[in-house]
């Protein structure tokens, strides 16, 4: 049997000879460069449009490590940028350019031309006032539409563009587009993100940033709503809210408990169904997961508190 | 279901949804009749954003490549403004467009291949680029390219100021070269030998070689240089006659010149022994001059001294005696050219002048004529004027007469 990839996988993890660890490496950086700059550039329409690496994820794995643009195959990663620009667009693409990387300054050009410059400058140097001034300006005077919301600690600027989520790593001068399946790197994003939905969405749903421990989201079903649940299954099914609570809830519930580190349900003083979920990062949960609990957060909120209110 | 909520849908195109459900039915004339429309009221500011739309809507539905050919066919869209305006987009849209094109460069390359030579030659380097790509796809069909010139031209793009382009040059006489190994191959190492210094080229032309150049090939390329060799032999005999023909003409004409050139020193010889002859006189003149000075020098005694001194000064005398003399001659000689000159327009001046003699002297001699044709006529003129009193006067004697004898009738009636 030929040497498979995870038997060198194995070695890496395994092998405490430090040397021949990195002559491996060595050898597979040597392969990662020609693929790049000579094997994949060399046909501009094959690089384009079947790229040697999925998805360009060596266009990402250089980003994460801090390589700067000079360090990137020039061709390769403005075919990526014209991706993400032609998926903004709601223009067609080869593939849909989930969780990309970009340098900040092209996210911004992608995404905010006319200020691109500027928000690079201001966002650089941390004047957060003036990048705000310009996101609010386009929002009211330009007819363009789209959320932001600035971290507690200012590390992260999310963005949400109709239902795209674009997450500016200030400190890190990189942008991850698209998120999806990408995994949360820290708490500081869930609440940003919980902060910025919320604020969109469900308003009076109660966050907090728990040490560094977890995020906590608290909601609750009313008392009134409660008591007008029916005692047995529902067999008319126009009664959404029998149907929600008797069949699709406990669902829910069961989805929740993969993401969540804890779901606390509990009748209160004032005999309203408290649920309270404690969100961590340490679980690898993904962007998607977080997209799910919102759904299902906005659908209680929606369909029991605000009718009640 | 809550997914739709918390997302917007973007809103559609109207016109270009009307060009989806059309080509859902297959309606393909109405399809080509709406996009014609709608491109021609695009203005400058949106027509590359609605041309772009159209590709983007063909190439994703069925039927849309039928479509494409409609309006290529009916020059709604034409090939070689497209590929520029192709440029002006994204890398992601120009070559997925060009995807679309590929099955139909493969069949029916007639509709792209009398712009490849042109597009070749394109400024701009993204067209450049895309035109070679149809030209892979077309040798990838079911025609070869044969057109010498059109491979020359893509040979040529060897040299591209664009690595990229450079690439696709490659890819494109390999592709060629597959079919036509021989004609490649001679094209390009003919390329090659005009640049020899050119170490990349070379490099390029290496890669192609290697690429269309097997042993199965190598025989083929042999078979087909055979046949040349044969239709060479033939030529070649051909031109051997007209060859043999054109050096015995040549001989003749160095045969003409010889004789000319011949004629031309004998005229020359001519001139010198004239020349001489002329050398001879002069240099009996200046002996005759030189003993005439000489005579009082020797009946005359003097120290040696001054002897020397003396004879010095008189051949320097006698050296600027002879230069005077030559200049002399030549004075007179150039005096005499510009006499003989002078003669000769005073020649051409009096030959004119005798012309124009002649000229009066004819004219006098015309109008003598005239002048004597005029007086016969007044003569005849006058004599018939005599003629006609002598007759009036003769009618007026007779009726006189009449008149006379008819009164002396009467009167002799009277006396009766």
């Amino acid at each position: 049997m030929p040497l498979q990839p995870e038997h060198i996988d194995k070695f890496i993890a395994t092998e405490l000879d430090s040397k021949s660890k990195t002559e491996l490496l060595e050898l597979l950086n040597k392969r990662i460069k020609r693929l790049c700059f000579e094997e994949c550039e060399r046909d501009r329409i094959l690089c384009t449009l079947s790229p040697m690496c999925s998805k360009r994820f060596l266009l990402k794995l250089r980003i994460l490590n801090g390589l700067t643009i000079e360090d990137q195959p020039t061709f390769c990663y403005s075919v990526h940028k014209n991706i993400i620009q032609r998926d903004f667009r709601n223009k067609t693409v080869i593939y849909k350019p989930f969780d990309t990387y970009l340098y900040l300054i092209d996210f911004l050009d992608i995404f905010f031309h006319g200020d691109y410059r500027k928000l690079n400058k201001f966002l650089s140097k941390e004047d957060f006032k003036a990048a705000i001034d310009i996101f609010d300006d386009r929002i009211k005077n330009r007819d363009e539409h789209f959320q932001y919301h600035l971290t507690a600690d200012k590390n992260y600027l999310i963005f949400k563009f109709e239902e795209k989520i674009h997450i500016i790593f200030l400190k890190e001068k990189y942008v991850l587009c698209n998120v999806n399946r990408e995994k949360i790197a820290n708490l500081k994003i869930v609440k940003g993100l919980s902060d910025l939905f919320s604020s969109l969405y469900f308003p009076e749903v109660q966050r907090t940033l728990v040490s560094d421990d977890c995020v906590e989201l608290k909601t609750y079903i009313p008392r009134d709503i409660l008591n007008k649940i029916s005692q047995k299954p529902p067999e008319n099914e126009d009664n959404k809210k029998d149907q929600y609570l008797w069949n699709t809830f406990a669902n829910d519930l069961d989805a929740l408990s993969q993401f969540c580190k804890e779901i606390n349900l509990y009748i209160d003083k004032n005999e309203n169904l408290k649920i309270k979920l404690h969100l961590d990062v340490n679980n690898s949960i993904r962007y998607r997961d977080l997209r799910l609990i919102f759904n299902i957060i906005f659908r209680l909120y929606n369909e029991f508190y605000i009718i009640w209110v | 279901m809550e997914e739709k909520k918390l997302s917007e849908k973007p809103q559609e195109n109207p016109e270009i949804e009307k060009i989806k459900v059309f080509l859902k039915d297959e309606r393909f004339d109405d399809v080509v009749n709406m996009i014609a429309l709608y491109l021609g009221d695009a203005n400058d500011n949106n027509y590359l954003d609605r041309l772009e739309d159209v590709i983007e809507t063909l190439m994703l539905l069925h039927g849309g490549r039928i479509v494409l050919r409609f309006l290529i066919e009916r020059l709604i869209i034409d090939i070689p403004s497209l590929l520029e305006n192709l440029s002006k987009r994204d890398s992601v849209l120009r070559y997925s467009f060009l995807l679309l094109l590929k099955s139909m460069c493969e069949n029916e390359c007639d509709i792209f291949l009398p712009y490849s030579e042109d597009l070749l030659n394109s400024d701009d380097p993204n067209v450049r680029e895309a035109d070679l790509q149809l030209i892979i796809f077309i040798a990838g069909g079911e025609m070869s390219i044969e057109d010498e010139s059109l491979i020359k031209g893509i040979a040529n793009k060897l040299n591209d100021e664009k690595d990229f382009v450079i690439k696709k040059a490659i890819q494109a006489l390999i592709a060629i070269g597959k079919d036509k190994p021989a004609l490649v191959t001679k094209i390009i190492t003919n390329y090659v030998k005009e640049f020899p210094e050119d170490v990349d080229l070379k490099a390029s032309v290496d890669i192609i070689l290697k690429s269309i150049v097997s042993i199965e090939g190598i025989g083929v390329i042999v078979e087909e240089e055979d046949e040349k060799e044969k239709e060479k032999e033939g030529l070649e005999e051909a031109e051997a006659e007209i060859i043999d023909k054109e050096i015995e003409l040549k001989k003749k004409e160095i045969e003409i010149k010889k004789k000319k050139l011949e004629l031309e020193e004998k005229e020359k010889q001519l001139e010198e022994k004239i020349i001489h002859e002329k050398e001879k006189v002069l240099k009996l003149k200046e002996e005759m001059i030189d003993q005439e000075i000489e005579k009082p020098v020797k009946t005359e005694e003097l120290p040696k001294k001054v002897k020397k001194i003396i004879k010095k000064e008189e051949s320097d005398i006698l050296d600027k005696e002879l230069e005077l003399k030559k200049k002399d001659l030549e004075i007179k000689k150039k005096k005499l050219e510009l006499e003989l000159r002078e003669k000769e327009i005073e020649e051409m001046a009096i030959e004119k002048k005798e012309e124009t003699l002649k000229i009066k002297e004819e004219l006098i001699e015309k109008e003598n004529e005239l002048s004597r044709v005029e007086l016969e006529l007044q003569g005849k003129k006058i004599k018939e004027k005599e003629l006609k009193l002598l007759e009036n006067e003769l009618e007026r004697a007779d009726q006189y007469f009449e008149e006379e004898e008819k009164k002396i009738d009467k009167e002799e009636d009277k006396n009766k």
